[in-house]
């Protein structure tokens, strides 16, 4: 695969505070790369630095092959951005807004304007046209912030926690928006808090904490590292020390935890846990409301690898 | 991209209620109280009657005519100077302290008193009235010893005399006329506040907004070109309505010099355009504190070019004179007063290249601190 | 506690704005008093005079130029700084003697003089006594043809001028001073105290921000309560620190009954300006919008209500419109301290009706403001 995006031993500190730290990684093309970590553990900071926003002490950067400049007007093209923060003119139009950005990239106005209709179908803002900013609510507002930063249909797209505070409906809107970029060819790269959505989405993640990779790979390669294969949940069950003792002496089991009459098992490995619990539970007559059994998540993950929780 | 750059910027910022508010109306609110507040001064309009007392200390032939000539001022009329009070002198007193009258005037043996409870315009009028006809009397009174028999003549002379003063004045400022001019420069400077929101717009360090144009594959300088030329041209069309309105609504007459009256106004324009320029490259706040300082500046700036009382740009101009040489308002104020005041043009070209050399500068640290393209932080 | 604490907090966000204020206030006011003491005093300094003569330096032309020595300040220029000169206003009025105006004025031509004034109350005292001068040496020369007879003629006439009595025993110039000052601090204090309170106000009352305050333990009366108080607390500071400058840069005056009046009076006015700072920060919610409405409003009433223009030299009509403002009720009050002499009930009257129509201003917009607060 060909790679698009090469970032080489970037460091960037902020007041003495190091925001990224020796970071290297690649993005190959039609990939959707997630970027992941907890809040200020410069996700943002990386994608502001390979935009050449940013100065940086060390690293370097390419893109397309060629070393990222502010002039390179070339490369610069090619790259559509959808930043943090809503980034709009109140005194513009929905759509007089995604023509003004999407015309400081196509000059050419019939074209532009198919690309404008084609960003306001894809973010679902078709009938808002004539609206103002500040007439939109927080999830349209959003979806017009995505719509100025993809509408010239550039090759490489970078969203920046695009999801933040979005309803849910603009949220699946968002989502499925970017899944039809990618079809539509182009490579993403993807920053978020929300695990879930990365699950969904991304080919390849990259999990960031204080300024480091911690873990890349595939969702599935990324949940191995957890180093748990499986955990079995029990509600409302009342369990004496002995029982819990018996459960501990199971196979494969590695862990229990009970408390608030709640019981959560963990298991390495191994197969057909699930229903060699529930038989045993039959066998001790041990009363329950509810049971279920979950793979990790990508926060299993993240706890396992720094101790501490995704989401703070 | 100039072109399409161009037509947003000059929207947006055609759509700022608060920009346009601050470069359209206010100017023109305040050009309509100057008006107000300063339009008696100019027309010399019919004085005001007021009351005085006059007290009849002495009767005598000579205190009779005084009478009678404090009497014809007081008929009603076109003519009517005095609402007069005959009393005592006590009664005058009186009068006096709870200000039922300005003054009082005492007539007595040889010249009559005055006597005036403070100092004010109507009672430089009541001394100036009191000594005319004091000279007048004793101008009669030699007249008759000399030559009696021509008398009616003379009365006739007197009457008709005007002395043969010719006033080559230049071109007086007017009080008016200097608060038009530093309202017009202070438009000029409000310019500055337009052009920092045109720059901001495509900082990527200021604003979101520029953040997205900073990825984007144009040339930052014929960005910030562009957006300023907006900024030029929506503060041209203010200050063309700031002439408008003062031309047409408020009659102020800007003599037969128009041409380099609007000519100063242009480049002032763009010593305020430069100013928001700096302020919005050199300054890393806000930029709410941004407007703030331009705002400030402007104001400062016409407090000591003269706008609140012309003494205070005389004071500055004699004692630091160094202030008002690098204080723009006042370049496009004394190049307004020189116009007005000199035939020669030397002064007011002086003031047209000091605002040339004031925005060069400007511009120029501008674009020291704007070539640098990537930022610490953002 | 909370919410003054907050207030300070806010207030210390826009400490620049109030520092300018201030700033403007010492400046112009200071700097003000100074200037315009000769500006319109009734014993103004004599006027300065600079005579040009090409006649020869006898005669009448001599007399002439020593009655103006005697009468005006004659200064001394070169030829081609005349123009500057009247610019500066270092000199009020120019004098051009032509050549033989001696001869020619003695033949009864009525010869011209040629002058250039600054057009001010100094010039215009100047062109008078010149007026004055060859209008009775025309009219003498008339009885006398001899040129040393005829000047004698002149300059009896001349010498003969009203008794001028000032009737009072007040330092009518440190009170012109403060009256300057006090109606000054007219745009100060309402500008101050209007944009202060409605930045805080504006803050507190973002709808987010109301509606959490409703959902909070805190009784919302007491909640506004609190929040009047912490503003009152502000304007007070603003109007000690304007007190406090008044007695630097008038001084002695100050510690009198006339400096009591200019005090209460602005205490007064303080009160009334932030009446009118809660009624518009009722209306206003928008913060952008406050910086605009605070200077129309600060600077048309100082415009129209005599601040920096006096009331007298105001077109009636303005003063007209000036009676619904309360700023014209504060500086009328001015103005009367500036030349109140006795002090009794009967001269205290105007001041006390003055002050009423403050209060009940005050009262009125209080209760406009809390009137539209209650709908919302």
């Amino acid at each position: 695969m060909k790679k698009i995006i090469e970032v080489e031993h970037l460091t960037k500190t902020y007041r003495q505070k190091r925001a990224v730290d020796d970071l290297s990684f690649q993005v190959y093309e039609g990939e959707i790369l997630g970027l992941l970590g907890p809040n200020g553990s410069g996700k943002s900071t990386t994608i502001n630095c390979i935009l050449s926003l940013l100065s940086f002490e060390h690293g370097s950067i390419k893109i397309f092959g060629e070393k990222m400049h502010p002039n390179n007007y070339a490369v610069k093209r090619n790259i559509g951005v959808v930043f943090q923060d809503v980034a709009l003119f109140d005194e513009l139009t929905v759509y007089d807004n995604i023509d003004y950005f999407c015309g400081l990239y196509i000059k050419d106005k019939t074209m532009r304007k198919e690309y404008i209709l084609d960003a306001l179908k894809l973010v679902g803002l078709e009938e808002f046209v004539k609206f103002y900013p500040k007439q939109l609510s927080g999830g349209l507002l959003r979806r017009l912030n995505i719509a100025c930063g993809i509408a010239h249909k550039p090759k490489i797209i970078f969203l920046d926690e695009p999801t933040v505070a979005v309803d849910p409906q603009s949220r699946n809107n968002i989502l499925s928006g970017i899944e039809h970029l990618r079809k539509n060819g182009a490579t993403i790269i993807y920053t978020t808090h929300y695990m879930e959505e990365v699950e969904i989405l991304c080919d390849r993640i990259i999990i960031l904490d204080k300024g480091k990779i911690i873990a890349s790979g595939t969702s599935d390669n990324l949940k191995s590292l957890a180093n748990i294969e499986e955990k079995i949940t029990v509600e409302d069950v009342d369990m004496s020390d002995k029982k819990l003792e018996k459960i501990k002496d199971l196979k494969n089991v590695e862990n229990v935890l009970y408390c608030n009459n709640t019981l959560v098992i963990t298991y390495k490995k191994g197969k057909n846990n699930l229903p060699t619990f529930i038989d045993f539970l039959k066998s001790e007559k041990i009363n329950y409301q509810k049971i279920f059994s979950e793979r990790p998540t990508l926060n299993d993950v993240f706890l396992e690898l720094t101790g501490k929780e995704l989401r703070d | 991209m100039f072109i399409h750059n161009f037509k947003y910027a000059f929207k947006t910022l055609f759509k700022n209620k608060v920009l346009i508010f601050w470069t359209f109306a206010f100017p023109i609110i305040l050009g309509t109280f100057f008006y107000m507040a300063f339009s008696d001064i100019e027309e010399n309009e019919k004085l005001d009657v007021f009351a005085i007392g006059l007290v009849e200390d002495v009767i005598s032939e000579q205190n009779t005519m005084f009478k009678e000539a404090f009497e014809s001022l007081s008929e009603e009329g076109e003519n009517q100077l005095f609402d007069i009070d005959y009393v005592d002198i006590d009664e005058a007193k009186a009068l006096l302290r709870d200000k039922d009258i300005e003054g009082y005037v005492v007539l007595q043996e040889g010249v009559p008193t005055v006597v005036v409870g403070e100092n004010g315009i109507n009672e430089t009028i009541l001394q100036f009235v009191v000594n005319e006809m004091i000279e007048k009397n004793i101008l009669m009174k030699d007249y008759f010893q000399y030559k009696p028999d021509e008398m009616m003549s003379f009365l006739e002379k007197v009457q008709s005399f005007a002395v043969n003063i010719k006033d080559v004045s230049n071109q007086n400022m007017s009080y008016t006329m200097v608060e038009y001019y530093t309202l017009i420069a202070m438009v000029c400077l409000y310019g500055g506040v337009l052009s920092l929101h045109a720059m901001n717009q495509n900082l990527a360090n200021m604003s979101n907004k520029g953040k997205r144009i900073s990825v984007c594959p144009n040339s930052k300088g014929i960005l910030i070109l562009s957006s300023l030329l907006a900024s030029f041209v929506i503060q041209l069309i203010g200050l063309g309505l700031l002439f408008f309105y003062l031309i047409c609504f408020l009659h102020v007459d800007f003599g037969d010099r128009f041409f380099f009256i609007f000519l100063l106004a242009i480049v002032g324009s763009l010593a305020g355009l430069s100013l928001g320029v700096i302020i919005s490259s050199t300054i890393k706040q806000n930029e709410d504190v941004k407007t703030g300082i331009v705002i400030a500046f402007t104001m400062l700036g016409s407090f000591l070019s003269g706008m609140m009382g012309i003494t205070m740009k005389y004071i500055i101009d004699k004692n630091v004179p160094i202030i008002n040489y690098l204080n723009p308002v006042n370049m496009i104020t004394d190049g307004f007063y020189s116009l007005y005041y000199y035939d020669s043009l030397n002064r007011y070209w002086f003031n047209v290249i000091s605002l040339f050399l004031f925005t060069g500068g400007m511009l120029i640290i501008s674009v020291l601190f704007l070539r640098r393209q990537k930022y610490d932080s953002i | 506690m909370i919410v003054f604490k907050t207030v300070l907090k806010i207030l210390n966000r826009c400490k620049m704005p109030i520092f300018i204020y201030t700033i403007f206030l010492v400046f112009f006011g200071g700097f003000n008093m100074k200037t315009q003491d000769d500006a319109l005093g009734f014993n103004a300094s004599k006027p300065d005079v600079f005579i040009v003569n090409e006649d020869i330096d006898k005669g009448i032309t001599k007399d002439f130029i020593l009655y103006m020595n005697e009468v005006s300040h004659i200064v001394s220029l070169k030829k081609e700084e005349v123009d500057d000169a009247l610019f500066y206003r270092d000199v009020n009025y120019v004098i051009y003697i032509p050549k033989d105006f001696g001869k020619d004025f003695m033949l009864g031509k009525n010869p011209q003089l040629l002058v250039k004034s600054t057009g001010d109350y100094q010039a215009s005292l100047a062109s008078m006594q010149v007026e004055k001068y060859m209008r009775l040496a025309n009219l003498y020369l008339d009885i006398n043809k001899n040129e040393d007879a005829l000047l004698a003629l002149v300059h009896e006439n001349l010498e003969q001028q009203a008794d001028i009595v000032l009737a009072t025993t007040l330092d009518t110039s440190s009170l012109d001073k403060a009256t300057f000052y006090y109606n000054f601090t007219n745009y100060c204090i309402l500008a101050g105290c209007i944009y202060v309170i409605c930045l805080v106000l504006s803050s507190f009352r973002k709808d987010v921000i109301l509606k959490r305050t409703s959902v909070s333990g805190m009784n919302i009366k007491k909640h506004s309560w609190y929040l009047m108080i912490s503003n009152s607390v502000f304007s007070l500071f603003l109007w000690f620190i304007y007190v406090l400058l008044s007695f630097l840069l008038i001084g002695k005056a100050m510690f009198s009954f006339h400096g009591l009046i200019y005090i209460l009076n602005s205490l007064l006015f303080t009160f009334c300006a932030l009446s009118i700072a809660f009624f518009i920060s009722s209306l206003v919610r928008n913060k952008e919008a406050v910086n605009g409405i605070v200077n129309v409003i600060a600077l048309g009433s100082s415009f129209l209500c005599g601040a920096f223009v006096p009331a007298e030299f105001l077109p009636k009509f303005v003063i007209n419109i000036a009676h619904i403002l309360p700023s014209y009720w504060f500086i009328q009050t001015n103005e009367i301290v500036k030349s109140l002499e006795v002090i009794n009930f009967s001269t205290l009257k105007p001041i006390l009706i003055n002050s009423l129509v403050l209060f009940l201003f005050s009262l009125l917009f209080i209760g406009l403001s809390l009137k539209k607060n209650r709908r919302v």
